[in-house]
């Protein structure tokens, strides 16, 4: 069914609206202006008449325009009402408020009641318990958590489905500080109607997401999530973690299978039949948001690395074959060519080490000729002590990652003066991992994703 | 096609009648029945439904055997006594007979015996298990496995949902660490993984087409450089899951 309308309002009602400052309705109003929402905003709240220079409503019925989207942020008790209230006027709501299934008994009870009411009112719902959306697109922004504490990305081609909210808005946040831009990110929290396959089915269609990655704790129909994702992923990417890794099987246990089966083998194999890149936690979905934000899928899983240390080549060596990555050696061809392009202490091989003698173009060298060479992606390790090694490298790498379309990507770990060079990196919108390990895992991301 | 709806005709006549029955699992004569069904090999066997029977049976099946108590009660024989291995003759069965029916008294009395099974023993080659399980949200899966200890000590099993194609069976063995165990380890000559990865996708359809069956599991499925052979299975019946 469309859910379009959350991703396209025209207008937004925002029930439960308060004037004073730091009460999350206020601040969902505080961030449309700042995002800059095109639409109409209806503050709805009896108690006043208006919120800063907004006219409020009373209640939506008063409203005489047709409302797509309404942010409910009252307390859980009175949703109902708030649901009740906002029927035949509004297509979709997002409720912020919290106070259901995750607070205990009551709250359980509360979100049944609610699940009733959306079964019959002609409203689709997300959350409640959730953050909502932000929206580069459409420019929404019902993130209740202050622009100077959790930043908001620019506009770019990568979209966010989680169930938690505060996952959400931390890696957005630290996106923010990198420059990664997004698209949709969406917190869609309880999920008593709308949750990832109906937002997998948009994003599918969306010419905006270019990437989608996913939080999941759970999914709420299986086969339709792989059939939404299979879908997905004809088009773009889709990377997922899944938490809560431990939680046993509801098989019988009559037989070994069943008593050795969790929840978890079941979601990989349903991750593997989709096509869906598994990540490991919150760092593994962050470093593939930055890898998938510039680099497309490598077309193989062959890796040359490129560095100007030993030991730091070896390592990354080691932590790509164990991801399933091939560190192939070179063609006799290629050796030959680069033994007269480099100097003869260099050592030309996979990986190649250009030594502590190192200069710019010799990594130039290395990684156009090497690329060239039947290798799918190459992994330049940069550290900084060489001193023949100058600040221009960083336009020169950059032009080698520019102008060809296999990913190059650049591991730099180190301390003062190496993050400094990251940072030139990252404003050139070049990612840099700071670890052979986080670096050896973007490039297995690369090599596993589809929908290219 | 015709062929393939009419197996699977049956098999849900199988399952529909032992679930009225009250069956929480088929029989093993019925879950080897239903893998030849599919075309997985089983062991050459006869069925005692009592020990007069063991004459003629004698003539059907070759030595070595295996006498296995056939009991709607038990779905694990071996823990509890009711398999004997390396049989040759008469005199042999005959004892074992007695040694079972002795050690199911002792250990779980309440067990109806509806019978034995009398089969040829398989000779050695490298034993996987393949499962099958339906789930709540994702419909049906496959598992896989070689060995007893890799499989339950390390957990070093692969699974995809059901049905899959033979190259994804192909890469549910890739995927495990023991897989060298079935391309030849300290001289031990490769097996038949064309077939091994036949019997995977077999095992997928069965449990993709039988709603009637909530676990199956082939342990062990025996793998030699020709063929396979399911020496034990369990299927486990959605009508017996409360």
């Amino acid at each position: 069914m469309n859910i379009d309308f959350f991703f396209n309002p025209k207008s937004i009602a925002i029930i439960g609206a308060s004037p004073a400052p730091g009460k999350l309705s206020n601040v969902i109003i505080e961030s449309l202006k700042r995002i800059g929402f095109p639409g109409k905003i209806y503050p709805v709240n009896p108690k006043y008449q208006f919120i800063d220079d907004l006219k409020c409503y009373s209640s939506c019925t008063d409203i005489k325009d047709d409302i797509d989207l309404a942010v409910i942020a009252v307390p859980a008790s009175i949703v109902p009402e708030a649901l009740k209230d906002a029927r035949g006027k509004v297509k979709g709501a997002i409720i912020v408020s919290g106070g259901f299934k995750e607070s205990g008994v009551d709250g359980r009870g509360l979100e049944d009641k609610i699940k009733r009411i959306v079964q019959n009112n002609g409203i689709r719902v997300m959350g409640p318990n959730c953050m909502g959306i932000y929206d580069t697109i459409s420019r929404v922004d019902t993130f209740f958590i202050p622009a100077d504490r959790i930043g908001r990305p620019k506009k770019g081609g990568i979209s966010i489905l989680s169930q938690s909210g505060s996952f959400a808005a931390t890696i957005m946040d630290e996106m923010a500080a990198e420059g990664i831009g997004v698209a949709r990110v969406v917190s869609f929290g309880n999920r008593v109607d709308v949750g990832e396959s109906d937002c997998l089915d948009f994003l599918a269609d969306d010419e905006e997401t270019k990437v989608v990655a996913l939080y999941l704790e759970s999914v709420d129909d299986g086969l339709r999530f792989v059939e939404a994702a299979s879908r997905c992923i004809k088009k773009k990417p889709v990377v997922a973690v899944k938490v809560g890794k431990r939680e046993a099987g509801v098989y019988a246990a009559r037989s070994h299978t069943g008593a050795m089966t969790g929840r978890y083998e079941i979601y990989r194999a349903a991750f593997r039949k989709a096509g869906i890149v598994e990540v490991e936690g919150y760092e593994g979905l962050r470093d593939a948001c930055r890898a998938l934000n510039i680099y497309r899928p490598a077309r193989g899983k062959r890796v040359l690395i490129v560095t100007d240390g030993g030991g730091m080549g070896a390592s990354l060596a080691d932590s790509c074959e164990e991801l399933g990555l091939e560190v192939a050696g070179l063609s006799e061809d290629l050796k030959r060519l680069l033994s007269s392009d480099l100097p003869s202490y260099c050592t030309v091989g996979n990986p190649i080490d250009l030594t502590g003698s190192v200069t710019d173009d010799w990594y130039v060298t290395a990684l156009t000729e090497g690329l060239k060479d039947g290798f799918d992606m190459a992994i330049a390790t940069v550290l900084w002590g060489p001193p023949q090694l100058t600040e221009g490298l960083i336009n020169k790498l950059s032009a080698v990652i520019k102008g060809q379309d296999k990913p190059v990507i650049i591991c730099t770990p180190g301390g003062e003066f190496a993050k400094r060079m990251n940072r030139a990196f990252e404003e050139k919108g070049i990612p840099v991992f700071t670890t052979p390990e986080s670096a050896a895992r973007a490039a297995a991301v690369l090599a596993n994703a589809r929908g290219k | 096609m015709v062929i393939a709806s009419m197996i699977k005709l049956e098999a849900q006549q199988l399952i529909k009648e032992a679930t009225s029955a009250g069956r929480k699992a088929l029989l093993e004569p019925e879950a080897k029945a239903l893998l030849s069904a599919w075309r997985i090999d089983v062991p050459k066997s006869a069925l005692l439904k009592t020990e007069d029977d063991l004459r003629v049976a004698l003539k059907k099946v070759s030595p070595p055997y295996v006498l296995k108590v056939i009991s709607p009660d038990i779905l694990h024989k071996s823990d509890i006594g009711g398999v004997v291995t390396g049989l040759n003759n008469q005199e042999e069965i005959e004892k074992a007979f007695k040694e079972i029916k002795k050690k199911i008294s002792e250990k779980s009395a309440r067990a109806r015996i509806d019978g034995f099974l009398l089969e040829e023993m398989a000779p050695k080659g490298v034993e996987v298990i393949i499962g099958g399980l339906r789930d709540d949200q994702f419909g049906s899966a496959v598992m896989f496995g070689i060995g007893g200890i890799a499989v339950e000590l390390m957990k070093d099993v692969s699974y995809r949902l059901a049905p899959l194609d033979k190259e994804e069976a192909m890469s549910m063995m890739k995927e495990l660490k023991s897989y060298p165990l079935l391309t030849g380890y300290r001289g031990s000559s490769p097996v038949d993984l064309g077939k091994l990865g036949e019997a995977i996708v077999k095992v997928s359809e069965i449990i993709a087409e039988l709603e009637g069956i909530k676990e199956m599991e082939i342990n062990p499925l025996i793998v030699y450089k020709d063929g396979v052979m399911a020496v034990d299975a369990r299927v486990v019946l959605t009508g017996g899951i409360s």
